[in-house]
């Protein structure tokens, strides 16, 4: 293998697309409502369907939507090995539950015959409902033994943070199935997207993006979640990175005048970070000097941490060939391309 | 230099990819009767900028002003990352010191000329 793209999206061209996978009830129900796919989609984008413009398939149909032409696009392009998929259909928002278990259950059947069938170099992401853990405790079950899933998918933006109690059967059945648990950008959860508010900017979302990440890590570390299970292992997708040692100097920091108050954290939370979380590259970090980029590396200090990822087919894209800079080393840039995946995913 | 015939002179308006003997690859944008001429190839991450959207360029101003688009210096708009350029220099708009190739153009006998170098 030499390279292993962590970040792809595959979308239903429409309702048409995941009907299939509905029991005649639900199929039913989607018909007479005219209920399109849920997707949360906050602010007006740079581009349509917040892709690339050259990413749209002949047939019209949004980006994402033709795994044939995805993979010409994307893999034969830049011969990716393997891609991991993270469908972006946010059952979650829905607030009927029967409904989105059974959307959670199709979007799954959907990516494993629609995408995965199609070409062994796309794997898929498990997604889940977080509105109802044991019913995505049970999805996860339901594909443990099927090796074209090698993650769980949760949207980084929820209702309440995924350390919490409510979240724990998620977690352990990811961990129970062998896979990790990957926290992606974006979502929503009936609360503002940001700490302070609703910003008014498509900018100020996307960058603010990492604000979430930040919370949610923080959670997870804090109530336990880690502890509980050394065995987990979580993936911050598309979350950036640049912002993990200066949080992670102020937790540690904390924890060692507050660590009685969560016992549980016997050790401090950059050692739990640098053991169980990974995240991957894209949005590319691009400072000025990209020297400052291999400090960042170093203060974060795990070359296990970072994977490659494009984010095909949306705007901010990362080339394969251009994303990380030269400085890199290469022994460092074989880990990030392509080894830390393998590792991660059990991709031989 | 020499004026390479690229191609016919009824592109529709927007952005086309045109190819030099030599494979070099230029985007050609037509505005009604105004032609432009640059690489096809944006300086970073190498997007192909044929496939960018040809826009007006959006005005300074403070918060809370009119937001207004000066259409008469049009901008390619990368399509991946949205990075503009200057269509008539090449030059990106939020750091001119990022330049694109930009090419002379004209219009003639029906067909559309691009003065390059000589391969």
């Amino acid at each position: 293998m030499q390279l292993i793209d962590a970040d792809v999206h595959n979308y239903p061209a429409g309702m048409q697309d995941l009907t299939p996978y509905l029991s005649q009830r639900w199929q039913a129900y989607v018909q007479q409502s005219g209920m399109g796919f849920p997707g949360a989609s906050m602010y007006p984008k740079v581009f349509a369907a917040a892709a690339r413009r050259d990413a749209w398939p002949p047939n019209g149909n949004q980006p994402g939507t033709d795994p044939q032409f995805a993979a010409m696009q994307l893999l034969d392009e830049w011969s990716i090995d393997a891609a991991i998929l993270n469908p972006l259909v946010a059952v979650s928002s829905l607030h009927n539950r029967d409904l989105a278990n059974a959307l959670m259950r199709a979007v799954n059947e959907w990516t494993a015959n629609d995408w995965c069938a199609a070409d062994r170099r796309w794997r898929g992401s498990i997604a889940v409902n977080v509105r109802d853990p044991e019913a995505s405790a049970r999805e996860i079950a339901h594909w443990a033994q099927d090796e074209r899933f090698v993650q769980v998918l949760l949207l980084v933006r929820s209702h309440a943070p995924y350390g919490q109690r409510e979240f724990r059967p998620i977690f352990r059945a990811a961990v129970e199935a062998g896979l990790p648990v990957g926290i992606h950008f974006g979502g929503g959860g009936d609360v503002p997207i940001t700490a302070c508010g609703w910003p008014s900017y498509y900018i100020e979302d996307h960058t603010a993006m990492s604000q979430a990440f930040e919370t949610q890590l923080v959670s997870l570390v804090c109530e336990g979640v880690f502890s509980e299970m050394p065995e987990l292992r979580v993936v911050l997708i598309e979350g950036g990175f640049a912002w993990l040692p200066a949080l992670l100097w102020r937790l540690d920091k904390n924890w060692r005048g507050l660590r009685s108050e969560v016992p549980w954290l016997t050790e401090s939370p950059g050692d739990i970070v640098r053991r169980q979380v990974r995240a991957t590259t894209q949005p590319m970090e691009e400072p000025g000097d990209p020297e400052h980029l291999l400090q960042l590396l170093d203060m974060i200090g795990c070359d296990e941490f970072l994977l490659f990822s494009t984010d095909y087919p949306h705007w901010d894209f990362d080339a394969p060939d251009r994303a990380l800079p030269k400085q890199i080393p290469e022994l460092l840039r074989r880990k990030i391309r392509v080894d830390n995946a393998a590792k991660l995913y059990g991709l031989a | 230099m020499a004026w390479r015939d690229v191609a016919a002179a009824d592109l529709a308006d927007g952005a086309h990819r045109v190819e030099l003997e030599d494979g070099r690859g230029l985007v050609v944008v037509r505005r009604q009767d105004r032609w432009w001429a640059l690489r096809d190839r944006c300086p970073h991450q190498g997007a192909p900028l044929s496939a960018g959207a040809v826009s007006g360029r959006v005005s300074p101003c403070l918060p809370g002003e009119e937001i207004t688009l000066a259409d008469d210096e049009p901008v390619l708009v990368c399509p991946w990352h949205g990075w503009e350029y200057d269509l008539a220099t090449g030059r990106c708009l939020h750091d001119p010191g990022i330049r694109v190739r930009a090419y002379e153009v004209k219009e003639e006998k029906g067909r559309v000329w691009v003065e390059v170098r000589q391969a």
